[in-house]
């Protein structure tokens, strides 16, 4: 009868609370063994979902890594290829220079343009490869562009702070050519005011 | 003149650029300029300032220096850090060589033309050898801190003076050490802003001229390092300096449009002693004058409101006559409007694209000056972009309207236009033949069956048009002996039988299309040819010169016609040959065969043939009186030449059909207002 009434307990405290009328009325009395064994058990729902959360960030995290590490080697060239050209010469005679590996072994502000790579098993040299491939496949070094357009845009900005800067005193258009209507013998209105679409487009008719 | 209906058109929303760079070529009566585009003209002195030779821009080519070098050579260098030499026989940019200082500001020839200077963003003055076929680096001068905006070499070339921000500085060539350094910032108290020196000149004397930032124009002397004099003319920066060749002349140009001569004048009259004094002031430009020349006998300045204009001196001038007058040029000496009559199209050409226009309608009639409604507004039908950073060198449009091509300096592109309903539909030529670019003319033939090509060398190309839409080289035709110039000008017949090409040596060659042969050429003249067109009854060739002067030459009979030689021998009227502007269009009312209709800037003429010839006492624009007269006077004062001056700046004017022109204008305001901004201006009392 006791653990009866510790489950009803139990469940009255679990339970949404009731409807408005009871809501006035007070609380149930409710057994200390009861509220812990509910609290307890609230305690371990708790528990269980942030454990689950955690394994699921755990799976999340794992996952990510793994692609990151396939990703990685699937930029890389064949482990063959690799080796052959860190043996090899670097290659020169035909105009393409192909320049491989992560950002950080090319020189700074060169940028490579590399299509996708076909993998040719069983090939036997290295020139084969490289002539072999087709497709829409070109390598090249470009010039310096980065640092050259940088300087360039330097040197703009500073004509344009000299010349359009703060210190410029420059006029807008209208203020400036109204001024001119003004001086002028015969007075004309500001250019801001006279009706531009006015002379857009007449027929008229002459002799 | 007759009654027309006249299509006022100011839709054409060209803003030309302005102008960079201006240099006289020393001891050859030419003047080089650069715009902030990146285009290079060559003005001919000789030939009335004629424009006669145009390199269109690039996206990626800024000008900031130029100069003519080893006689006649052109080199410009910029702030893509390149030195570019130009080809003026093939009209384009020849080879670059990198100056590795990063953008360079300024370039210099020394006085024999053999070694060019540049002035490098890095601080450093780099010298190169000019070689035959191009330029050879030579050495570095010592170089500091401090981009190098201006320089100049001393006329012995053992020296160089440079101006940079708040310094100017003196090398000596052999040893390439700075042998001088001067702050130019100490006579200016509590100032924190720098001191720009944006232009130097090295005298003879040993005085080095600057003009900088503060409005100031001053006079050094070198090897003490002492400021001789400092004349402050201007509250906005002094922008560009030039010295006459006698150096006793200088002219500078300030951010506020206003430019100054400075004369080398005795102190007192006899005295030996001689000091520069500012003379006299001009007011010519709007905005900013980034280049100023000093030729024998005229101060030539170029503003960023696209103006070149040109100021002869009176105390060198022979004579006050026309030739004393001040040059004001704002267009281009060549048409940018091509006209399908039938269709009423018009086509633009921008620096970067096209745009095809139909014209506007009416079916009212009205009085002389009367402004009539529209049915029909004028229609943009088309916008084509060129791709790529190329600008365009020429283009047009058939006369029937369903073919448009242009070129750049490395494509040639043709389209077919179909106009369904009121829609429009263009499509691109996919195989067009390989020809050498660029092409610097096109035009149809009149049955819009072949297209010409005027190309380098002095050949045309002739390419037949194909249905539905292709293209197929059909013959490239060649003058008989060579000729190094590019062809710049052609005209077909409207029986497709005559074909003339004008070259950049100013010949004028014919050519028969019926057996692709050489016909004949027009006896040589001593001025430059601005426009040519072939009469559509009499296969006449009427020919208008840079000096003003008219021709009409008989194509079948290979001779002047009469009326021509009695042109001549009268001599055209005073007025019309101190025209400012070339006349850039000719054409033709087929209703009307004795009436030639042409053009300039400023006015639009119908030349009639059946009337007489004006003399110097007549008035030549007459037709404002001739209006008020009786009908029997008016018969007794016609003359040949019936002018209008009511629409300008005309940038292009066509007869459509015997009772409709269209005038195509540019109001210079229209344009201004879309520069960059002017100085402010604070005038008395407003």
């Amino acid at each position: 009868v006791a653990m009866a009434r510790r489950r009803q307990a139990a469940a009255v405290l679990l339970s949404p609370p009731s409807s408005e009328d009871e809501a006035n009325e007070a609380p149930e009395e409710v057994s200390f063994g009861a509220a812990k064994e509910a609290a307890e058990t609230e305690r371990k729902l708790v528990g269980e979902a942030a454990r689950r959360h955690r394994e699921l960030l755990k799976e999340k995290r794992r996952r990510r890594q793994e692609l990151f590490a396939e990703q990685k080697k699937r930029k890389l060239l064949p482990e063959a290829v690799l080796q052959e050209l860190s043996a090899a010469p670097p290659a020169g005679r035909n105009q393409h220079r192909l320049l491989l590996g992560s950002n950080s072994r090319a020189r700074p502000g060169v940028s490579v343009v590399l299509g996708s790579v076909t993998v040719l098993r069983g090939f036997t040299s290295l020139s084969l490869y490289l002539t072999r491939s087709k497709g829409n496949y070109m390598a090249v070094c470009l010039k310096e562009q980065s640092l050259a357009g940088l300087h360039q845009q330097l040197a703009k900005d500073f004509l344009n702070a000299q010349l359009y800067g703060p210190d410029a005193n420059r006029a807008q258009a209208n203020e400036f050519f109204s001024l001119e209507n003004k001086k002028d013998p015969v007075k004309k209105a500001a250019v801001q005011f006279v009706d531009k679409s006015w002379g857009e487009y007449k027929m008229s008719k002459t002799t | 003149m007759g009654e027309f209906e006249v299509h006022r058109v100011r839709f054409f929303g060209l803003v030309p650029a302005g102008v960079r760079c201006l240099v006289c070529q020393p001891r050859g009566g030419r003047l080089a300029l650069a715009r902030t585009d990146g285009a290079v003209e060559v003005y001919n002195f000789a030939a009335n300032y004629f424009q006669e030779k145009v390199i269109p821009g690039h996206e990626a080519r800024s000008v900031e220096a130029l100069c003519w070098a080893a006689g006649d050579r052109l080199f410009g260098a910029g702030l893509g850090g390149d030195i570019t030499e130009y080809d003026l026989a093939r009209l384009c940019a020849a080879h670059s060589v990198d100056g590795c200082g990063g953008p360079i500001w300024s370039m210099a020839a020394n006085s024999s033309g053999t070694q060019l200077a540049i002035g490098c963003e890095d601080g450093s003055v780099k010298l190169f050898q000019v070689v035959p076929g191009g330029i050879q680096f030579e050495r570095n001068l010592d170089r500091r801190k401090g981009r190098i905006l201006c320089l100049s070499w001393h006329p012995s070339d053992t020296h160089i003076a440079a101006g940079s921000i708040d310094i100017l500085r003196v090398f000596d060539v052999r040893s390439g050490q700075t042998v001088q350094r001067v702050m130019v910032n100490y006579h200016v108290q509590k100032v924190k802003r720098e001191c720009i020196v944006w232009s130097i000149a090295f005298l003879s004397s040993g005085t080095v001229v600057t003009s900088d930032s503060f409005g100031r124009v001053q006079f050094w002397d070198w090897e003490r390092g002492t400021l001789l004099e400092s004349h402050t003319i201007s509250t906005s920066a002094v922008l560009s300096l030039a010295v006459s060749e006698k150096e006793d002349s200088i002219i500078v140009g300030t951010s506020t449009g206003a430019t100054y001569q400075f004369q080398l004048l005795p102190v007192k009259t006899g005295s030996l002693e001689k000091r520069w004094v500012r003379t006299k002031p001009f007011q010519h430009h709007t905005h900013d004058v980034r280049a100023v020349a000093h030729s024998s006998t005229a101060l030539i300045s170029g503003g960023l409101d696209a103006q070149l204009v040109i100021r002869p001196l009176m105390e060198k001038m022979q004579k006050k006559g026309y030739e004393a007058a001040l040059r004001k040029f704002t267009f281009p000496h060549r048409r940018l409007v091509s006209c399908a009559r039938k269709a009423r199209l018009l086509l633009f050409q921008f620096s970067q694209h096209l745009e095809l226009w139909r014209l506007g309608s009416t079916d009212e009639t009205g009085d002389d000056g009367e402004v009539l409604p529209l049915r029909r507004m004028p229609e943009h039908l088309v916008q084509l972009k060129s791709k790529g950073p190329e600008h365009i060198y020429c283009s047009c449009v058939s006369p029937c309207g369903s073919w448009v091509s242009y070129s750049t300096a490395s494509r040639f592109h043709l389209y077919r236009v179909q106009y369904e309903g009121d829609g429009v539909s263009v499509k691109k030529v996919p195989k067009v033949p390989k020809l050498l670019l660029p092409a610097y003319q096109l035009q149809f033939s009149s049955d819009s069956s072949s297209l010409f090509v005027a190309s380098a060398r002095g050949s045309v190309h002739v390419l037949q048009l194909l249905e539905p839409g292709g293209c197929k080289h059909l013959h490239t035709l060649q003058p008989p002996s060579g000729s190094p110039e590019a062809v710049y000008l052609l005209a077909s017949s409207a029986d497709g039988h005559w074909l003339a090409a004008v070259g950049g040596d100013w010949a004028i060659h014919i050519y028969n299309l019926k057996c692709f042969k050489h016909h004949c050429m027009v006896p040589m003249y001593s001025c430059a040819v601005t426009a040519v067109a072939i009469h559509p009854v009499t296969n006449n060739l009427v020919i208008t010169y840079s000096d003003q002067q008219l021709f009409e030459f008989s194509i079948p009979e290979k001779q002047y016609t009469a009326w021509s030689r009695m042109v001549q021998n009268r001599g055209l009227h005073k007025v019309w040959l101190e025209r400012d502007s070339p006349i850039t269009h000719i054409t033709f009312n087929p209703k009307n065969p004795s009436h030639i209709l042409l053009h300039d800037i400023y006015m639009f003429c119908v030349l009639d043939k059946s009337l007489p010839l004006p003399d110097n006492s007549t008035l030549l624009m007459n037709q404002g009186t001739l209006k008020q007269l009786p009908e029997t006077a008016r018969q007794r004062q016609l003359h040949a030449f019936k002018i209008c001056k009511k629409f300008q700046p005309l940038l292009f004017a066509d007869l459509l059909d015997e009772k409709c022109l269209v005038m195509v204008e540019r109001p210079i305001m229209d344009i201004k207002t879309q520069l960059p901004l002017p100085i402010q201006q604070k005038k008395f009392g407003t």
